[in-house]
């Protein structure tokens, strides 16, 4: 899924690139640009430092019993020394098939922060998760993202991407070194939201737990994290059961 | 005459078997008694009591059977006693009798209590007799009374005793084994969270995107594909037109 990526970039650059063929210098240039950050980018690859694997497990807890959990998570992590960090996101979920209607699609979230209008936006790219046997004890997938303006939403619907669905994440992230915890509610988001134009008036919660996940982002080949991610999971029991869960084995059907 | 022998038989056989488990568990007491004194505590002493209840009362309903003769109608009586050897009996009995002689027959065919047993019994019945109807009653109310109040007590500790363990257990159900799944289903596959778009909609959305979508993905089947796309709404090639369009309408890549 690395390549994938990457010929998509590079066939994008590719269209803006094969009318350099005429020489000017203002081309010229772009070219010797497009050159050195695909020389960057694959130095990058084979030197094997970008992020794109995230080890993750993933539980849930009651919302009864979140406060317990989050007092928990203020003693265990490194950034809560004044006031607990919230978000409130909104992730939107594309699906672009290929020729000839190939399954599976390929699968581009967008989320946005609704309490920070004027940061961008993220896109990302998951891949499929591997859970593994009993000695992984995390999900890898691959995992790619990247900073985009506000304009990626019409962007991708542009390319022919379809928005699949999208749900309001609202909740609280801790940090322990290279691991991040987030304890967040789920929402749905109702039909009418669309009429009122953004505003989400009507939403509804969709179970009544918090999901809890734990996850880093690490280059490919740091399974030893996988092991600190188990300890720290072992001290969230019992109130939460961090775990590896397979969403293939729970969804028989899109 | 038959069938009664043989339910006597079968009675016999039972009740030989029920007494002989029970000699083996009083046995089995008697040594842990005598020899693990050290190492016994009173409720493991309580399970062999337990046991030996059990067979007690296993060995009362093969005699209060129905089919069972009432055992006290049949006399033993010997036929013959001599002082010699009889190795059949000892055979029969384990080696504990030896000779059927005329001073052990009296102890051993005996149907009144032993002189001892007799008098206490004969003492507690003179007592029984004396005391009068209304005591009596009274005493069986006080005990009634006292069992009942034992009884409350030790049902009121082992509820305490299973609330509390209960307790410890129902507060750790601080996360939900079914939420867990559809909450990770829902954000990877948007299970619950799709909404149905009516299909008016979504064919009226965008027009041009269809048709502008294979120039921009897969430039080598991109550009044949879009022109007469573009060129359709033109009207030069009519044949062309409806070829591309219902191609556009039928293969719709990206749905």
């Amino acid at each position: 899924m690395n390549e994938m990526g990457v010929t998509t970039n590079s066939a994008f650059l590719c269209l803006f690139t094969s009318a350099s063929a005429f020489g000017s210098p203002i081309v010229q240039m772009a070219q010797q640009t497009v050159n050195t950050a695909i020389d960057s980018l694959s130095a990058a690859l084979k030197s094997n430092i970008i992020p794109n694997q995230e080890y993750f497990l993933q539980g849930s807890i009651l919302d009864s019993s979140v406060e317990v959990l989050l007092h928990r998570l203020r003693g265990l992590c490194d950034n809560v020394d004044t006031t607990l960090e919230t978000f409130h996101d909104h992730e939107m979920c594309f699906s672009i098939r290929g020729p000839n209607n190939a399954q599976p699609a390929l699968q581009l979230r967008v989320r946005r922060s609704l309490d920070h209008n004027g940061m961008p936006m993220q896109l990302r790219y998951i891949g499929q998760p591997e859970i593994g046997d009993k000695s992984r004890p995390t999900v890898l997938r691959n995992s790619i993202d990247i900073g985009t303006s506000n304009t990626v939403v019409e962007f991708l619907t542009e390319l022919g991407c379809r928005k699949d669905f999208e749900y309001l994440a609202k909740g609280y992230m801790f940090r322990k070194g290279r691991m991040k915890i987030t304890v967040f509610k789920v929402f749905k988001i109702d039909e009418t939201r669309k009429m009122s134009g953004g505003a989400f008036e009507s939403l509804t919660a969709l179970t009544h737990s918090y999901l809890v996940e734990l996850s880093v982002l690490a280059p490919s080949g740091q399974d030893a994290i996988a092991d600190d991610m188990r300890c720290f999971a072992e001290q969230l029991r019992p109130l939460v059961q961090l775990e590896k869960i397979d969403y293939k084995r729970l969804v028989h059907g899109p | 005459m038959q069938r009664e022998e043989k339910q006597q038989d079968a009675v016999l056989e039972a009740v030989i078997s029920r007494v002989n488990d029970l000699k083996t568990s009083i046995g089995a007491m008697i040594f842990k008694v005598e020899n693990e004194y050290e190492t016994l505590n009173w409720p493991n002493f309580l399970d062999n009591f337990a046991l030996i209840s059990g067979q007690l009362t296993s060995l009362t309903k093969i005699l209060s059977n129905e089919k069972a003769p009432a055992l006290r109608n049949f006399t033993v009586l010997p036929l013959m006693l001599k002082p010699d050897l009889d190795e059949n009996l000892a055979r029969v009995t384990e080696g504990r009798l030896t000779t059927f002689s005329h001073d052990i027959v009296p102890d051993y065919l005996r149907t009144k209590p032993e002189p001892d047993a007799e008098m206490k019994m004969v003492q507690l019945e003179h007592k029984a007799n004396c005391v009068t109807y209304e005591t009596t009653q009274k005493q069986v109310a006080t005990m009634n009374k006292v069992v009942g109040h034992v009884w409350d007590l030790v049902n009121k500790a082992r509820e305490e005793w299973e609330s509390e363990a209960g307790s410890r257990s129902g507060a750790a159900q601080t996360f939900s084994l079914t939420d867990t799944p559809l909450l990770v289903a829902a954000i990877s596959m948007g299970k619950g969270l799709k909404h149905t778009v009516t299909p008016g909609a979504m064919m009226g959305g965008p027009p041009p995107g269809p048709q502008r979508g294979p120039g921009a993905l897969g430039p080598p089947q991109g550009p044949p594909g879009g022109i007469p796309g573009q060129m359709g709404p033109m009207g030069k090639a009519p044949s062309a037109i409806k070829t591309n369009i219902k191609a556009a309408g039928q293969m719709h890549p990206y749905r």
